[in-house]
């Protein structure tokens, strides 16, 4: 059947671009890249028989960290027909370029390496909101995460936010790659 | 040091504690000086003498005890209680700090400041007690009257969503100014009351300030778990689809409907006015300005008129910092949700009746920085100022 035009401004959409965003985190996100959603533009919904529901999104992005310009970008998010344990099916194409987080990331990880004992931190943010500034990578790096966790195990009926970092904890390698332990709070969108 | 009491029973034991005091070398600072027979002596004594004075009283058979352990602990515990008091310590609400989040002492010492500043204005009531025996607070703005036609206001029924109490702070100190400076809703309050009730669950706001900052619901109890989504509680298509039935869940709707003795209170007291006309809820987060219905997709009646009111009051608020909003009915807009409390006001015939969702879209969520209170409650009271003209305005 053909597509359904869906208001932006309506919970149904909201949903399918929340699942696309915690794609996008995952996929492109970084210690020194947080992507958010500034604006959904545009949301069309296809039945698709034996398959199941398809979205199509139109998204304007932004960094947290670059909040002067935005990027816009498409998504295609499929939730697939009855089987509740499948993670939708997600396919994005940014119309642009991200600014370079090559240096951010440089920092980031030389500061963590610099660390006389292995970074452990908690509750981010905290009660009143507030993220220590030398904790923000991490903070980031927790939407990379939660962006995963969050597609992983989206339904349509469901609009996943991260809530709370709870607990971090890095781990000790022989080898140099850095490794971090989340423990993550997650909202489901039920407020109200 | 230790603070040592003695009763001297006798001339003898009297005596003995007084050769105590010629003792200059032993640095004795008697808090209860010897007065008489029967009548305690408390001496401070520093620890190189506790020795000198026990071996001192012992041999005379003085007994004695021991009323204060350990000076110093007790100094380092009065001065942190000292650090917290300073803390509730606003002496009048202009120097309150609305910029912050705060206690619910707090914010209970701030309301009866504002009593105390504006008697003629502004006065509490206690509408009901919580489940962990809270008084519930209402703060009651009127220029006089009787029974006038009334605006009832919500902050804080999900205690987690700090920046609505925080708003609720503001919004009270707001009307009272406004009505000083003879602008904003002094006009309003000429013909109408304004109720607002900022700590609308207060057991549950206790627990997010000592136990776990992410409580949404009351603090009932039931089997397994506790507490009742407030939300979901309320007597309009209560145990429908849009709440659970499940006492863990976070949108149980409790085993009746006013099951909660925060949602009964304001039944109770909205029944009994019998007069309120507008009726708004404020939650976060998410941004949206939302109308009835939640627990059914049939439109409210008043649809298109609740629709124009939301767009010119999101026109408003986001007017002042480009914050945007979008609006509707509950079950458009977000999801099904029954046993609210705008449908059941609604239903009471309160037609103008709103939930607000404010700040952010999820970047913080619940756990908005302080700093976004006051921006938050300032736009959020241009879009509350629209309904409230409406209202008075339109009367029905």
């Amino acid at each position: 059947s053909p597509a359904m035009e869906l208001s932006p401004s309506h919970f149904p959409a909201a949903r399918a671009a929340a699942v696309a965003l915690g794609y996008l985190r995952y996929l492109r996100g970084g210690p020194g890249r947080g992507l958010e959603l500034r604006e959904l533009r545009r949301a069309r919904r296809q039945d698709i028989d034996d398959v199941g529901h398809k979205y199509y999104l139109e998204l304007e992005l932004e960094d947290v960290l670059d909040k002067d310009r935005t990027v816009n970008c498409t998504a295609e998010v499929l939730y697939p027909l009855g089987s509740k344990s499948s993670a939708p099916d997600v396919q994005v194409a940014l119309q642009g370029e991200l600014r370079s987080t090559e240096e951010a990331d440089k920092e980031f990880y030389d500061h963590i390496r610099s660390l006389e004992k292995e970074l452990v931190a908690e509750n981010i943010p905290d009660s009143h909101g507030k993220v220590p500034p030398e904790l923000e990578p991490i903070h980031l790096l927790a939407w990379v995460a939660s962006g995963y966790v969050i597609w992983q195990n989206s339904t349509e009926n469901t609009k996943f936010h991260l809530a709370q970092v709870k607990h971090v904890k890095q781990v000790k390698r022989s080898d140099e790659d850095l490794q971090f332990d989340y423990v993550i709070l997650l909202h489901e969108m039920v407020s109200q | 040091h230790q603070v040592l009491r003695v009763v001297p029973q006798s001339d003898e034991e009297l005596q003995k504690v007084q050769e105590l005091q010629d003792l200059e070398h032993l640095q004795l600072d008697f808090w209860l000086a010897p007065r008489g027979l029967g009548l305690p002596i408390d001496i401070r004594v520093p620890f190189p003498s506790l020795q000198a004075v026990k071996v001192h009283l012992e041999a005379a058979g003085v007994s004695y005890s021991i009323m204060i352990e350990d000076v110093q602990a007790l100094l380092d515990e009065e001065q942190t209680e000292m650090l917290r008091s300073s803390r509730q310590l606003a002496l009048n609400t202009n120097t309150f700090n609305y910029e912050a989040y705060h206690t619910i002492d707090e914010i209970y010492n701030f309301i009866d400041l504002l009593v105390a500043e504006n008697p003629n204005l502004v006065s509490k009531l206690e509408i009901g007690r919580s489940t962990e025996d809270r008084p519930l607070y209402v703060l009651k703005f009127s220029t006089g009257g009787t029974n006038r036609p009334a605006i009832w206001i919500d902050t804080g029924i999900h205690s987690r969503e700090w920046v609505t109490q925080a708003s609720g702070v503001w919004f009270a100190k707001k009307i009272v100014d406004d009505h000083a400076n003879n602008e904003g809703v002094a006009s309003i309050l000429e013909t109408m009351d304004i109720f607002l009730e900022i700590v609308t669950n207060p057991d549950g706001f206790a627990y997010t300030q000592t136990k776990n900052r992410l409580w949404r619901k009351t603090r009932s109890k039931h089997l397994f778990c506790v507490g009742v989504d407030p939300n979901r509680n309320w007597d309009a298509g209560f145990g429908e689809a849009g709440a659970s039935a499940n006492p863990c869940s976070e949108t149980y709707h409790g085993p009746y409907a006013n099951s909660e003795p925060e949602v009964k209170a304001i039944v109770d007291f909205v029944k009994s006015h019998g007069n309120i006309k507008a009726f708004i809820s404020i939650h976060s987060y998410s941004q949206l300005l939302l109308y009835p219905y939640g627990y059914t997709e049939t439109p409210a009646p008043d649809q298109e008129e609740l629709h124009e009111i939301s767009t010119k009051a999101v026109e408003a608020l986001t007017s002042l910092y480009g914050t945007k909003y979008k609006y509707g009915s509950i079950i458009t807009t977000i999801y099904r949700a029954s046993g609210g409390s705008i449908d059941w006001a609604y239903n009471q015939g309160i037609k103008y009746s709103f939930t607000f969702e404010l700040r952010d879209t999820g970047r913080y969520g619940f756990l908005l920085p302080a700093k976004q209170i006051v921006p938050t409650a300032e736009e959020t009271w241009l879009a509350l100022k629209v309904i409230l003209e409406h209202a008075r305005d339109n009367p029905y």
